[in-house]
């Protein structure tokens, strides 16, 4: 078995879906389930499927659970499933990212206790959605066809380096030198944890390396904009 | 000219005339329809008239009553002729059954006679005075004739015609017709206990000396005291015969009473459920831009919430009826039902007063069907709908959705994202959901406002905690300008514009940040601009 570093739990409709869009961005993953009829219908979608008992930390160790595997995502049909997986995991592994769903939105905190770095509520979502098509629908449509859709207009990360000009300086210096065509979303200070600093909020971030701005913009833009962070010295205004 | 001519031409001429129709329309809307406004302020004038007619009744039994009482109560009385006169006409048309006869006639070559119409009619009309309710509102008319003054005790009868205006009473009289059955059932059962127990007891102990039971009335009397466990104790056997069959009285009378209770309980129970399906229909009647939510699952929950936030009118239907009693707990406007049933959709006026529907039941089959449903009914509402597999989208939208939303798909993004940059999906996700309070709102700019003509550059945004992540504006109708944007559903989108960018009026402003920084931004430019401002442009 080749190495990958992404572990599906669940064969469900819910997983297949997720399985898809991964497999569209490229992402080597194996998916895992004890159910066999599930695990069957999966391996002709043409996915790597595992069947396994994931109560059992062997049959995890086997996958590459503490080793090869970097992320983990907890879709199995139940929260408390879920839950037992998450902390399981983390146990495990305590640099694992872990990515899970709730059903309940009691669960949320329960995942987050356990250990997922990330929990998706699909129906809170969803709900908030169908309500926005209905109270904002030119928002809903912009968001489809631009940051989620096929248009040239995404959400990145750029990362500080350690040796860039930037670390240091001001958010309000960096901005003064903004040449690209990209909004600069937020900070993500990589001292206090991992809460995203809107930009709006009007605090004068003090940017170091290892710091996170969220920007968006077209691709290109947002390439020329890493471009500029990463050299060791201002450009020339 | 004949007069059956006559008649008929007559009955033409009301049946073109919109004034008539609209009138009786009209009529009807205070007498007889369920769901109007109107109906509830008559039905109350009634009944002040009649609790007013009948504590003049009471007073009477030890007063001497003026001259106004006696014209009051020549007011209550022409309002109910009125009012039963008007409810005979309401009950049939007429016109109708005469112009149906002559066509009738016409048709088969015949000569319409005029009389057999009228006696049709008559009958038709005969037919309204024999209703239980029609003939309630007679005894309750009678009594004020004064020759006829024996009928006073009628004037009770009024009371009665209370039934008529609450709707609560109302659905008490339904609940005895309904378990007509149930109730005749007891009602044998008790005839026959009392008929037994009482010529028992009567044989038992009429001639014995110091016994109370003296006549066959006597026994029945006591046999229907006891068997209903009211027991008053004024009459009670004193031989042991007499008290064997007391004892075996007050057992079936426990029967009887719990019988008794629970098929009342039972259709009250039955009966309620209508009674507030009723009130949900009115209630949506009343409102404008109402949207339904079909199926209060946990995506509904959430849209309810939002709804209910956002103060807007919007009803809950759901099969199951836990998800109703839930939905009702948070005080929403909810009832139990299939949403893929036309006449529930009619009832709830969708296409009228419900411009909306959301479709999120757990079932895509069902959600198809809702949709179709919704569509068949209305071309102009907005139908949104969940779909849990991909391969229900397209048909969802060959049914007549507008929008599918996806729960799954939302995940699956979301999930594809974080695994390459989950800090900037992090920060779209609280955007989109706005869960941390921060939003993505589109501002409109209006015309005239100060922002209608400005540069981009000139509005401090920054100042205002605000991001400008673009401008949305219709079709192109000029040549392009140097901006590139993107295409968005037939409109242009003006991405992070540069501070030259002029703002036109119509123009979208699509802003981020905290509630508090947009709704003051809102409140700052929504009035106009001051004329002297305007008029150096």
């Amino acid at each position: 078995m080749t190495a990958c570093h992404l572990a599906l739990f669940g064969c469900n409709a819910l997983a297949m879906e997720v399985a898809q869009r991964l497999r569209a961005g490229g992402q080597d993953f194996v998916m895992v389930d004890d159910d066999e009829a599930l695990v069957e219908q999966a391996r002709e979608a043409g996915f790597r499927v595992q069947r396994l008992d994931y109560t059992l930390d062997e049959s995890l160790r086997e996958i590459g659970l503490g080793s090869r595997i970097q992320g983990i995502f907890c879709l199995l049909p139940n929260d408390s499933q879920n839950v037992f997986l998450a902390i399981t995991a983390r146990a495990m592994d305590p640099a694992l990212r872990i990515v899970a769903v709730c059903r309940q939105p009691e669960a949320a905190s329960k995942l987050m206790a356990a250990g997922a770095d990330k929990v998706v509520d699909p129906y809170a979502i969803s709900g908030a959605r169908a309500h926005d098509l209905i109270a904002r629908p030119e928002v809903v449509e912009l968001l489809e066809e631009t940051v989620f859709g096929q248009q040239d207009l995404n959400i990145a990360e750029v990362t500080l380096p350690r040796d860039s000009w930037v670390g240091g300086r001001r958010l309000s210096e960096l901005k003064r030198h903004m040449r690209q065509n990209i909004l600069l979303l937020g900070v993500v200070d990589a001292e206090h944890g991992r809460d995203l600093i809107f930009s709006t909020r009007n605090i004068d971030h003090k940017l170091d390396a290892g710091d996170v701005l969220v920007v968006i913009g077209a691709r290109e833009q947002v390439e020329a904009f890493r471009a500029m962070v990463a050299g060791s010295a201002a450009p020339a205004r | 000219m004949s007069l059956g001519s006559q008649a008929i031409r007559l009955a033409y001429w009301l049946d073109a005339l919109p004034q008539y129709a609209a009138f009786k329309a009209l009529v009807y809307d205070w007498l007889v329809n369920p769901r109007s406004r109107r109906r509830v302020w008559f039905d109350s004038a009634m009944i002040v008239l009649i609790l007013g007619s009948v504590f003049l009744l009471i007073y009477e039994a030890h007063h001497e009553l003026g001259d106004y009482a006696g014209l009051f109560e020549r007011f209550v009385m022409l309002a109910l002729i009125g009012e039963y006169l008007a409810r005979m006409w309401l009950y049939s048309a007429s016109r109708k059954i005469l112009i149906e006869h002559y066509e009738h006639a016409e048709l088969i070559g015949m000569r319409f006679r005029l009389l057999p119409a009228l006696w049709a009619v008559a009958r038709s009309k005969l037919a309204y005075m024999a209703q239980p309710m029609a003939i309630i509102d007679l005894l309750a008319i009678l009594p004020s004739y004064r020759p006829l003054g024996f009928l006073r005790m009628f004037l009770l009868f009024r009371l009665l015609k209370l039934f008529r205006y609450t709707r609560s009473l109302n659905a008490f009289a339904k609940v005895v017709v309904e378990k007509r059955f149930e109730l005749f059932t007891l009602s044998v059962f008790v005839g026959s206990v009392v008929l037994i127990s009482s010529i028992a007891v009567f044989l038992f102990e009429t001639g014995v000396p110091g016994a109370s039971v003296r006549t066959l009335m006597d026994a029945v009397y006591w046999a229907v005291i006891t068997v209903t466990t009211v027991g008053y104790g004024d009459i009670t056997p004193v031989t042991t015969e007499g008290r064997v069959v007391a004892m075996v009285l007050v057992f079936s009378g426990i029967g009887v009473i719990s019988f008794a209770t629970s098929i009342v309980v039972m259709a009250f129970h039955e009966k309620m459920r209508e009674l507030h399906d009723n009130r949900v229909f009115s209630e949506v009647e009343r409102l404008n831009g109402v949207t339904i939510v079909c199926g209060y699952g946990r995506i509904g929950q959430v849209v309810a919430q939002r709804l209910a936030d956002a103060r807007e009118a919007f009803v809950v239907i759901d099969k199951d009826e836990a998800a109703v009693a839930r939905a009702r707990a948070q005080g929403y406007l909810a009832l139990g039902g299939d949403a893929a049933d036309g006449a529930l959709l009619r009832a709830l006026r969708l296409g009228q007063q419900a411009t909306r529907i959301l479709c999120l039941t757990h079932d895509d089959v069902i959600n198809v069907y809702i949709t179709l449903t919704a569509r068949q009914m209305s071309p102009d509402i907005l139908v949104i709908s969940r779909a849990n597999k991909q391969e229900t989208v397209p048909k969802l939208r060959h049914a007549g959705a507008d929008h599918v939303v996806r729960p799954y798909e939302v995940v699956a993004r979301m999930a594809a994202e974080f695994v390459g940059q989950p800090v900037a999906f992090d920060a779209l996700h609280d955007v989109v959901t706005g869960s941390k309070g921060i939003h993505l709102e589109p501002l409109p700019v209006p015309e005239g406002s100060r922002l209608d003509g400005s540069r981009v550059g000139e509005i401090d945004f920054a100042a205002g905690n605000l991001l400008l992540f673009g401008v949305i504006r219709g079709p192109a109708a000029e040549p392009p300008q140097e901006h590139n944007h993107y295409e968005v559903a037939g409109k242009r989108f003006f991405f992070n514009p540069r501070p030259g960018f002029r703002l036109r009026a119509h123009d979208i402003l699509v802003l981020i940040g905290y509630d508090v920084s947009l709704s003051h931004f809102r409140a700052q430019h929504r009035q106009t601009a001051p004329g002297w401002w305007r008029g150096r442009r």
